[in-house]
Parts: C-alpha cells; structure tokens; sequence
C-alpha cells in the first residue's frame, strides 16, 4: 500500500511540468447507476502553491523512458533518479477512489517511452478500458498520444479519452533536432492530422445518422459508440530552451489552430532541470514571457485577432511592459476612440480594458439605455483604461492625457502584477554571479530525484522514426498562410 | 393620520430567511398595496427611525403564485435571481430583489402592444399572458438602479456555489450497517440546495451528506431521493472507512509533489482558494493557519 503512494509521488513529480491541464469542453450528464458527469467548463478542485489549478490527476504510466531528450528529467542518461511504473488495475483504483471523493475531475494520463511507443499506449488504452468499461466513468479523461505509436492504438484512445495530445516540445524542428534527437516533426505532426481526420470523420457520421439522412434507413446502429475526442485535441511547446522568437512561436500557434483545428495550444516556460552543454545557461524562468504569449493567444482565440496583428516580423518579441491587446491599440489609434453606445461588438473587443464578457454585458445593456461612464463602471469594465479609446455618448473621458502613443504608453504600461511574487525573470537568485557555471533551481538541488521536465515528462516519448534530411532553412513562420509543417521546419 | 405622519411612514416587511417567505413578502406587498423601503430576512432586520415593522408570515400558496408569475412574466432566468437573493446573506438581499420584481412587473404593465406585428396572434396583446418579447428582457437592464443590486448578489452566490463544486471533499464512513460519504463545507451563502443537484448527478452511485456547518443544514442523499435536514450540530458519524486514510494520504502527496518550486506564488493560490474554505480541504491540513486549526 504504502508502495503505491511511493509510486504516486514519484509519478505525480514526474508529470507535473505538463502545463495543460483542464478539465473543459465536453458535456456529459451523469447517468443512474454510473459514476461521474462532466461540465463543458470544467472545474478546478485545488490550486497549487504556484496558483496553478489541479483539475485531473496528473500522472505518468510510467517515467521509464528510452529517449534522451536534453530538457527532460525523465531522460534516459539520468541514471540516479527514482523510476516507477504504475500497473493499469492500481491506476484505475486510485482514479476513481480520488474522484468519489470529489477531489478530481478525472485523469490526464501520460507516459514516458516505455520498451517502444506501441507498448506505451497499449497500457494507456488498457487502464483507460477499465475506468471506461469495468468502472464506467463518465468524468473526465485527458490522453497524450504518444508520437509513433500505430493508428489505431491511437484511435483506441481517442474513443476511451475525452481529450487527445500530442507535445509539440519545441517551436521548430531545428531545435527539436538539437535537443530531442529522438524526436522529428514528422512524427508529432502526423499523429495530430490523424486525430483531426478521426474526429472530423466522426462527427461527419455522427450528423448523418443523426438526421437519418442514410439510405437503408432501417439499418440503425444498435449502440451509440463514444464519440472520438469529444472536448478536441490540444498541445504544448517548452518557450526559452531555444532561440526561437515569440514571433515564430505565436505563428505555429496561430497555423495550429488553423490547419489541425486545435483546441489549445499550451506554453511552458523553460525550468531548468539538468545539467546538459546544449541547454541555455541561465536560471531565469521566462515568467514574464510565458504571460504575454498566452495574452497573445487569448486575443487570438477570444477576441478575433490575426496574428499579423498581434506581431510581425520586424519585432518579434512582444513587449514586457505592455500587454498585446493594448500594444496593437497604441498602433492603430486612428481607429479609436470608438462610442460605445454605437460600436460592433468586434470593435468593442479591440479596446484595452473591455473583455469578452464585458463587451457583450455592453451589448447586452445598450439596447434598453444609453450608457455613460457610470453604467460601464457598473458592467465591470476597466473603465481606468478603456476611458482613452471610447466616448460614452459623445463624452470623452481621457482628457488631459495627450492622445499620442508616448503620452497613453505611460499610462498603460505596468509591470505583470503576478510577478511580484516566486522567481522571476527579472529577479537576481543567489548566486546570479555565476554567470556562466552550472545554474541551480529548486528541482535540480533535489538532486534528479524529482522527475520529467516539461511536456518531456509527458511527451518524454516520440517515435523513433529515422530523422529524414528535409530540415533546410526557411525563413521563419512566413505570415499566417504557412502550414505547420512549414514554420516548424523554420 | 396626517398627510405628514403618511409622508414619513415607512414600513418594512419582515420574513422567515426562506425563499418562500421571500416570495410572499412580494405577494404581501402586492396585495396590501404597499410599497416596503426594505424587505429583510428576520436576522438582519435594523428597523431605521419610525419605520413599521410588518412580520410577513410564511405563505406556501402565495409562494407558489409569485413563482409561477414570475417564470411566466419575466422566464426561468427572473426566478432563479430571484431565488439566488433568497439564500445570500447580504443584508439588502430581500430588497433588491423585491425592487427587481416590481420594476419588472412594471415594465410588463408598461407595455404598448398598438404598433407590435404579432398582435394579431400574441396572447401578450389581448392581455391574456406575458409579453414573449420582454420576457428575461428586465434582467438585461444591466445598469438600471432596480437591476444592477440582484445582478450582483447573483453572481457572487453563483460564485460561492462554483466554490462548492470545487472545494466539497467527501470522506468515507462506515459504521455498523451505515456506509455514507460525508462532506463538510462552510459557504458564506447557504447554497447547498442550489448544488446538490449536481452532486446528486455526478456521486449517484454513493450515498452522502452534505453538511453545512454555518448555515446548520444537511443535504441527504440515500440513494435514490435526496432531502434537507435541519441540524445545528454536526451529526455523529461513524469512523473512517478502511481506505480512507490512505486515500487522503495520497492525496496530500499528490498536492504536495504537483507543486512546482521555481514557481511559487502563494498570493495566487490565495486567490483562487479562499483561505475560509482550508479547514475543511484534505490537502490544506498541513498547512491552516493557527488560528483555523482544530484544537488538538
């Protein structure tokens, strides 16, 4: 018994620099007799000491693994830590004694390479079959795909988890090539079209049967299958191992997005764990940076932003200083300042200050009254910022601030409030002046007990695929049209 | 009395802390033809200077027939602010939510069906029903003074009740031929009937209790029905059961080994898991407060 908390704990250290971890996009009522239920938004069940939420058990199958990813503790060369594998029977016991106890929303199951990626999933599949089937778990179940694994061990999954995918480990596969020999963009990226063309397939069929739009209407499925993938599929990027730009980084975002039709993209700021020549030297997690980019990501998935807008190539790190959403105003101020009480909806997400929710409450409330700066006080707008951009009925209420870019910059910048707080990027450790020694986080002083690095932990895993020679040059991520494929090569 | 006297005369209309009793101190104000300046629960009535105090008892038909007006008149939604109000321990709770639904009746009343295109077929045009066209649409008045009090008493109820979801832990009791779940939790507001629903949907295949220890109430699931008990002191409990030990351990070690030190932020946690709900989270033994920890 006490075995299996050893093992937890372990597995537990080992997964926790996956970034993604939510519980949101699928809606499944429980059902008499059946355990669980799912909410399309998800819940948060705790939060951690670093403020992050945990929302499924976390855990590897096992941090055995046959790569040498430089980045991830789980590496094969890392000889003195502690490996542990979990059986799929133990697994799905502690899964489900957490989630009647209403400390879960489900399991996120990941794993390292384990003998070869077939294998790997084999075990996955196998403990998610008895959650599934024995248990009949309705909750929640987030599965990596393991990149190089046989489709329809992928297909397996997808029809036992909720939400499949696949790490993409670093922005470009230079880099990928430096630092996860192992590893080739060929491999994470087939995995994804896969994924894409299953769930595509299945809603096709889904919509079919659905409005009986089939000849041989008599011939009516017998059972409802599991939808494949239901809540979609997501992946995530280590930002700061490499030299790649935000510039690059948001582009692959954006063409993800685009192309495989992701969910998610997740980032995660390089921690150093090991001690390895090809790995940037320098104890300084790029926080700061990590924030900016999923501001970045929001205003592209929230509030219809091209990423041409956001950044472009001249530039290719966003500002530290100011957020992207009030950057990009600052650049158009021509467009503004716009009436509230007249503006689209899209222009009124444009302005610094009005959220989603905001401009919709906006909306919302215009059609009964005319609203003045009160009334938008009362919405929940930040009207301390919004006021350079917008008039309320004709009424302007940043007078007094030049409406030029230097004199409003002034007013907007600020440093990232969450920053104030743990390591960060612009914060000098003990032992900064050791420029160019072997640097010394928290994780590494624990001696290399602790496990998996970033996605490593969860993605420690990729086919072993021959590198093929097509990784010449191009100009990074050229413009949105690009495809995945393109800017990864970059 | 003087028309002076009448000019200063103010009246509040007291009832039972009850969503019934909400709803027929509305009724009552409708059918005495008054118009109360507040509407309190009986703990936190604080009658002003010269003011009435009319005790409203409790009226399950009256009840029953503002409800029904309501969901009819203004849409489900009206009726579950209205009811949010109802459990919320904001002193001006009542209130807001009487002056809502007045404000609402009176923009049904207000209405002028002369230039409508659906007159012909509405049942709202010949003063048979409600507008459809209205309905909820009082609710959308966002900044309006009678509006803008129940939106945000509203929402911070359904934020505490987010917060049940999230922060219920259930524990594992047997006793000699008991075998129950319990949780104990501490909302500010008494939402546990808003949430059991969803705890009956999800946890259908265990029997448990929920138990409000501010508010001194019990929501029962047995199994196949589910009721509220009244209990101010805690219900004797059997012991853990087997496993349950284990599990909580295990637990506490997986909070403890998800922890990533390079980023520790504890403001953030802080903020998300409001430091009133640790003495009741397994994972946040370890680390209460002095002042929250049990004596032992």
């Amino acid at each position: 018994m006490v075995d299996i908390l050893q093992k937890l704990d372990i597995l537990a250290d080992a997964a926790k620099y996956d970034v993604a971890c939510t519980s949101s996009g699928v809606q499944r009522s429980g059902r008499a007799g059946q355990l669980g239920s799912a909410g399309m938004a998800g819940c948060c069940h705790s939060f951690t000491p670093d403020g992050r939420c945990v929302t499924l058990l976390k855990v590897l199958m096992a941090n055995t693994c046959t790569y040498d990813c430089a980045y991830c503790v789980n590496r094969a060369s890392n000889e003195n830590i502690a490996r542990a594998a979990f059986t799929p029977r133990e697994l799905a016991d502690l899964t489900i004694g957490f989630y009647r106890r209403n400390y879960i929303e489900g399991l996120f199951l990941s794993s390292g390479v384990i003998r070869d990626a077939d294998t790997t999933c084999e075990l996955m599949a196998q403990t998610l079959d008895i959650l599934r089937h024995e248990y009949r778990f309705r909750g929640y179940i987030h599965a990596k795909a393991v990149p190089g694994a046989s489709p329809e061990l992928i297909d397996r999954l997808g029809l036992l988890a909720d939400r499949l995918s696949v790490n993409l480990e670093l922005p470009s596969s230079k880099s990928l090539q430096r630092l996860a020999p192992e590893k080739d963009r060929a491999s994470i990226i087939a995995p994804m079209r896969h994924i894409q063309r299953s769930m595509a397939e299945d809603a096709d069929t889904r919509v079919l049967m659905s409005r009986n739009m089939v000849y041989m209407g008599s011939h009516k499925p017998v059972r409802k299958t599991r939808a494949y993938a239901p809540a979609g599929q997501s992946t995530q990027m280590i930002v700061g191992a490499t030299p790649e730009s935000d510039y690059q980084v948001l582009s692959l975002a954006a063409s993800l997005y685009r192309s495989v039709s992701l969910k998610r993209v997740f980032f995660s700021a390089y921690l150093p764990v090991n001690d390895d020549v090809r790995l940037p030297v320098t104890d300084a997690v790029q926080l700061d940076r990590e924030h900016r980019l999923y501001q970045a990501d929001w205003l592209m998935r929230y509030y219809g932003f091209q990423v041409e807008e956001i950044i472009d190539e001249a530039a290719p790190f966003l500002d530290t200083e100011l957020d992207p959403k009030a950057a990009w105003a600052l650049g158009h101020l021509d467009q503004f300042p716009v009436e509230v009480n007249a503006a689209p909806l899209e222009t009124l997400l444009r302005v610094p200050g009005i959220g989603p929710r905001g401009a919709r409450l906006i909306v919302r409330a215009r059609r009964q009254s005319t609203l003045h700066e009160a009334d938008l006080r009362k919405l929940g707008i930040a009207y301390k910022r919004a006021r350079y951009f917008i008039t309320c009925n004709g009424c302007y209420g940043g007078a007094g601030v030049a409406f030029t870019p230097d004199a409003l910059r002034a007013q907007l910048a600020a440093p990232i409030q969450g920053g104030r707080h743990g390591r960060r990027a612009t914060r000098q450790c003990e032992g900064q002046l050791s420029l160019f020694d072997a640097v010394d986080t928290p994780e590494k002083r624990k001696g290399c007990r602790s496990a998996g690095q970033q996605l490593g932990a969860a993605g420690g895993e990729a086919a072993a695929l021959p590198q093929s020679s097509r990784q010449e040059p191009q100009d990074a991520g050229r413009a949105a049209c690009a495809t995945p494929e393109e800017l990864f090569a970059a | 009395m003087s028309a002076a006297a009448e000019l200063y005369d103010s009246v509040a209309y007291v009832y039972d802390d009850t969503l019934e009793g909400l709803l027929s101190a509305i009724f009552a104000a409708y059918a005495n033809g008054e118009d109360p300046l507040d509407v309190v629960p009986e703990r936190s009535l604080q009658p002003r200077l010269g003011q009435r105090v009319a005790t409203i008892a409790t009226n399950a038909h009256h009840a029953d027939r503002v409800a029904r007006t309501l969901k009819g008149q203004g849409g489900w939604r009206t009726f579950a602010a209205v009811r949010a109000a109802a459990v919320s321990e904001q002193p001006d709770a009542g209130t807001a939510a009487y002056r809502f639904v007045r404000y609402m009746m009176d923009e049904q009343k207000r209405r002028d069906c002369k230039r409508c295109r659906k007159r012909a077929s509405c049942p709202g045009a010949t003063g048979r029903g409600p507008c459809p066209r209205l309905r909820g649409r009082a609710l959308s008045d966002i900044s309006h003074p009678a509006v803008a009090p129940i939106h945000r008493i509203e929402r911070s109820v359904s934020q505490e009740c987010e917060h049940m979801r999230q922060f219920i832990r259930f524990e594992h009791l047997q006793g000699e031929g008991v075998d129950v779940w319990f949780a104990r939790c501490n909302p500010k507001s008494s939402v546990i009937p808003l949430v059991m629903g969803h705890f009956v949907e999800r946890f259908n295949v265990q029997p448990f209790i929920i138990y409000d220890e501010n508010h001194g109430l019990a929501g029962v699931y047995e199994g196949s029905r589910w009721y509220f008990v009244r209990a101010e002191d805690a219900p004797e409990l059997p012991s853990q059961a087997g496993e349950e030990r284990l599990m909580q351990a295990a637990w506490r070690r997986f909070y403890r080994a998800v922890a990533v030190e390079s980023r520790y932020n504890p403001e953030l946690r802080q903020r998300f898991m409001p430091q009133r709900f640790w003495k009741n989270l397994t994972e946040m033994q370890d680390e209460l407060p002095t002042a929250l920890a049990p004596l032992s």
